[in-house]
């Protein structure tokens, strides 16, 4: 009799207890390393607060957000951001799309294609940034030696706010098309081709079928791509950090032309050491996150099926 | 199912484990370990083995970054008392900032540092001593400054290689500037007069007797009308298509060097050492040196400091002062070209007799003895090193055809002044 | 943003069997063909092309025109690369990093994705809410105070600020979840608690085995992402104590005189990754295609 009763109390701890215990290491961690800095973030951001400055943080409310609202070079790296945003997050998507129907044909060695479009997604931004950067050199890179053959050489890419934004782009869009394709070719495969026989017989072409069938079935995964390209194209700072390398890499160029809203926030943070200004950067690209995805899951939303 | 992937990690965990636990701040054997954290060639290759075999005590590792990383980490770990090397290097375009906060560091004064002080230039002295009077370095190069030429390219467009005829060539920026258009009309295609704008233009700043700031501390460059002059002046070279765009330390200023881009390049004595890595061995003898437009100047050259907080400090002192000794800095001078604070050093025969055969056999030795002696140190503020970085960005954006001289200027001040 | 993480579910659409399907599919032409050779080709030029800057003299950089087949200099640079930088460490502490974090994060991850999937607790569906949420989140948000907490526990400039903050993920949690709710009936463990399997061995014998599939494309996921993570690293690593990657940066830095050689020691860097990737990248493909999502 002890020993059921005994069992049965293990038993009551363990189905009552015992998950908090396998949840607890996760919730522990992230809360003190994850959790606790972001929401400290917005404190910090209401302080004037200087790593070099010795005297203590002082308390200024929203002094920090007035000033960055008057800032134009936080204007001029929001707008960079945006820039970035739809030079990387649109043709990214329409790439992909294209690839992953490529990828839906019936085609030998079809695992070496689906690896080799995957492949620039595992490779590190910093080597891959730094290759890049090599290829669009001014006077010896590669990229405008072919563009000389065609007679349009000698761009500097660095130096023109278009040309800039354009080379980053590349370097984004290489990164990641291959990795929306592969999530698109899943969805493709499951469209029965039912639907597409039907099209056929009703005298549609590839391309009606493409863009009335293939693309409003896909939605949901268009949704779902969108918004996790732009979390990631909003914050971009490795690539125009070291597109750029010198003294003033982290001004984005000589004009600020290619600094991104977490290059200036890098800037502020880490080369002035100024954290209760670097914070406020921090909160407000935050938010404007969550905006441009937000108008990325509107836009996306309205694809229909005719 | 892929196990395998597990078992990997597994490995990795384990050699994880053991590798934190054989981390330590003393090496095996009992030795001290001690680093040195540089920017750019300082020359201490040699030296540092050569101390590492007297000293069997003692392990060094030294690390280098580029200018702007070096200084920057180093404010913050100064900040925090954590990362920073046991010696840290500190460039005149930082020195004022970091004696503004002494108790970071250790006050050589306190270490026997009275006794040395002799060995360097008063004022060389003078620039690191905080204003309570704590020594927070130990002088080792000064900036004196000097042209680099490549004497092939400079006769290919009619011009003398002689380096007392070239020096005759420009005895003011203007007359650079002047044989500038005459080289230029006949140079080939891809080859320009100088590097870049900001190379000229900081050695024009060195050689200005007041600087970016006035002796209170005050940024006053929007009002000196000496280097608006001197960037006026590089602003019409560049927009006469002298310049070959190329930003000094970056990869593409580097390529420059290798390809031969540039027919002169500002010279503080430590850029002899840059171009001999980066032009290398094939372009040994292209390269001469001569006098600077102007006369005199100083643009760089540094300190050792020993931060507070590191763990072997007197063992970091005592290199700290053997590495800015007399002796040590002659051999600088000779296998790198740092130009010594040492004035004792500017009589010494095997100093002013020197002769570099990397440049041709250039007298470097009397030259720059001689550039030292002319002198006149200018006084620099706190972020004399972040307003010579958002000059340099300035001309960039003239060079880049971003901005015309004016409004890049006003861009500049407006941005130093914030 | 939920939408980030329910990764919708591909289209399951009740028509005719896979086979079917399959064999009405448009079978691929020549320029199908075409086009996806060029863009094998695209994905893998600038891998390529550093390659051939390693294997060459630093002439080969910047001759024009470019040179473009790999050259017999790869061990000589390689050696300079080792000689001349601390790239050795910069590997060491790399490994270091991305072996920890995967261990860490494959395990606890299982263990918690395990509990919400398969146990029944008191605010389950809010602490996995909390989780769903905060994954959205940029960590960039939070790297100023993390920094200046580092610095308070004396952890700034050492490899352990770099891996504590990596030892758990939402994303994993949320992953093993979703695996668990499909992969193991209910069943099966109400048999075993029946029996008096204390749930840790549940999670043992059961639980565990079952998830070794997807364990191990969390694992790889993990791993890659470890070994690329760069912006924090740069912040909080000094450049005597580097990953990887920060060593890169500080390489590029412009300091160096040799290209070539910060171009060999980006193929280095990039080998551990390429070889994990050439080992294991059917499963790499499968789990993208399955919705392990990278955040």
């Amino acid at each position: 009799m002890v020993l059921i009763d005994k069992t049965a109390r293990r038993h009551r701890w363990d189905t009552r207890f015992a998950p908090y215990g396998y949840v607890a290491p996760y919730f522990l961690i992230f809360g003190v390393f994850g959790l606790f800095p972001l929401l400290y973030t917005v404190w910090v951001s209401l302080q004037d607060r200087n790593l070099l400055e010795s005297d203590a943080a002082s308390l200024v409310w929203f002094d920090n957000y007035a000033k960055l609202m008057a800032d134009p070079y936080f204007w001029n790296a929001m707008g960079n951001t945006l820039s970035l945003w739809l030079l990387t997050t649109v043709p990214q998507i329409l790439f992909a799309l294209f690839i992953a129907q490529l990828l839906n044909r019936k085609v030998r060695t079809r695992t070496l294609f689906r690896m080799g479009v995957i492949l620039p997604n595992i490779t590190s931004v910093a080597a891959v940034t730094i290759i890049f950067a090599q290829l669009f050199g001014r006077d010896f890179g590669l990229i405008n030696w072919v563009l000389d053959l065609f007679g349009a050489g000698n761009i500097d890419w660095q130096a023109g706010t278009a040309t800039s934004h354009i080379a980053i782009a590349v370097m984004v869009v290489w990164r990641w098309t291959g990795y929306h394709a592969l999530i698109f070719l899943a969805s493709m495969q499951a469209i029965p081709s039912t639907l597409y026989e039907a099209a056929t017989l009703d005298g549609a072409n590839g391309r009606q079928q493409f863009w009335r069938i293939t693309v409003p079935l896909l939605r949901p995964q268009i949704i779902f791509s969108t918004i996790i390209a732009t979390t990631g194209n909003m914050r971009l700072l490795a690539e125009p950090l070291l597109f750029n390398p010198g003294a003033a890499a982290a001004t984005g160029g000589s004009d600020r032309q290619f600094q991104t809203a977490a290059l200036y926030l890098y800037e502020q943070g880490f080369t002035n050491y100024d954290f209760g200004y670097s914070s406020a950067i921090a909160v407000v690209l935050a938010i404007a996150t969550v905006i441009v995805a937000g108008l990325g899951y509107l836009v996306t939303k309205r694809i229909r099926t005719e | 199912m892929r196990p395998k992937a597990l078992v990997l990690g597994c490995a990795a965990l384990a050699t994880a484990v053991v590798l934190s636990g054989c981390g330590s701040d003393t090496a095996s054997g009992g030795k001290t370990k001690l680093t040195i954290g540089l920017f750019g060639n300082f020359g201490y290759a040699e030296l540092l083995k050569e101390y590492a075999s007297t000293h069997p005590d003692v392990e060094i590792t030294d690390r280098t970054a580029s200018y702007s990383d070096h200084h920057k980490n180093l404010a913050a770990h100064l900040a925090t008392s954590s990362g920073a090397a046991d010696i840290e290097a500190v460039d005149t375009g930082y020195i004022n900032q970091f004696k503004a906060t002494p108790d970071k560091f250790v006050d050589f004064n306190t270490k026997g540092g009275g006794e040395l002080k002799d060995r360097w230039l008063a004022w060389k002295w003078e620039a690191s001593l905080s204003k309570d009077g704590k020594q927070i370095g130990y002088g080792t190069d000064i900036g004196g400054l000097a042209i680099c030429y490549r004497r092939d390219l400079l006769q290919n467009a009619g011009l003398p290689a002689d380096r007392d005829q070239v020096a005759a060539l420009w005895p003011t920026w203007q007359d650079f500037m002047a044989a500038g258009k005459t080289f230029q009309a006949k140079a080939p295609e891809g080859v320009k007069w100088f590097d870049g704008g900001p190379t000229v233009l900081n050695a024009i700043v060195g050689q200005a007797s007041t600087g970016y700031y006035d002796k209170t501390d005050k940024i006053v460059v929007g009002d000196n009308k000496e280097i608006k002059a001197g960037w006026d002046l590089v602003v019409d070279g560049v927009q006469s298509g002298l310049s070959s765009k190329l930003l000094y330390s970056t990869p593409v200023w580097n390529t420059g060097f290798k390809q031969g881009q540039f027919a002169t390049v500002t010279c503080p004595a430590w850029q002899m050492a840059k171009i001999k890595d980066q032009a290398g061995p094939e372009a040994a003898g292209k390269w001469d040196v001569t006098s600077v437009p102007g006369g005199g100047g100083n643009w760089g050259g540094s300190y050792l400091t020993v931060p507070k907080a590191g763990k072997n400090v007197d063992k970091a002192v005592e290199l700290a002062a053997w590495l800015t000794a007399p002796e040590q800095q002659a051999k600088v001078f000779k296998s790198a070209g740092l130009l010594p604070s040492i004035p004792k050093l500017y009589d010494d025969p095997s100093i002013v007799d020197y002769k570099n055969p990397y440049f041709n056999d250039a007298p470097i030795g009397k030259l720059f003895t001689d550039a030292a002696k002319k002198l006149n140190p200018q006084y620099q503020g706190p972020k004399a090193g972040d307003i010579q970085t958002a000059i340099g960005n300035a001309m960039q954006r003239v060079e880049q055809g971003k901005q015309n001289g004016e409004d890049s200027w006003r861009q500049f001040v407006g941005d130093v002044q914030k | 943003m939920t939408a980030v993480l329910e990764r919708p579910a591909p289209v399951r659409p009740a028509g005719p069997s896979t086979r079917a399907r399959r064999l009405a599919r448009r079978v691929a032409g020549p320029w199908t063909y075409a086009a996806l050779i060029a863009i094998l080709a695209g994905s893998a030029f600038p891998v390529y092309w550093s390659f051939v800057v390693s294997s060459q003299t630093p002439d080969a950089i910047d001759s024009v025109p470019p040179v473009l087949v790999p050259g017999g200099h790869l061990f000589e640079n390689i050696a300079r690369v080792f000689d001349t930088t601390d790239f050795a460490l910069a590997l060491m502490n790399s490994i270091v990093v991305a072996g920890t974090v995967t261990v860490s994060v494959v395990l606890f991850s299982t263990l918690a994705g395990f509990a919400f999937a398969k146990l029944k607790f008191r605010g389950r569906n809010v602490l996995l809410l909390l989780i769903i949420g905060t994954q959205a989140i940029p960590t960039e948000l939070g790297i100023i105070p993390l920094y200046m907490m580092m610095s308070e526990f004396g952890w700034a400039g050492e490899i352990h600020a770099v891996i504590v903050p990596g030892l758990v993920t939402a994303f994993g949690v949320f992953f093993m979840r979703q695996y668990f709710e499909r992969a193991i009936p209910d069943e099966l463990l109400e048999a075993g608690r029946m029996d008096g399997c204390h749930s840790l061995r549940l999670f043992w014998h059961v639980a565990l085995p079952a998830a070794r599939p997807a364990a191990a494309v969390l694992g790889l996921f993990t791993f890659m992402q470890a070994w690329n993570d760069f912006f924090w690293p740069l912040v909080v690593l000094v450049p005597e104590n580097p990953t990887v990657q920060t060593a890169l940066s500080t390489l590029a830095s412009g300091y160096t005189t040799d290209y070539t050689l910060v171009l060999t020691a980006a193929t280095i860097g990039t080998v551990p990754v390429l070889a994990v990737f050439l080992l294991f990248g059917r499963q790499i493909v499968g789990g993208i295609m399955s919705g392990a999502v990278k955040g």
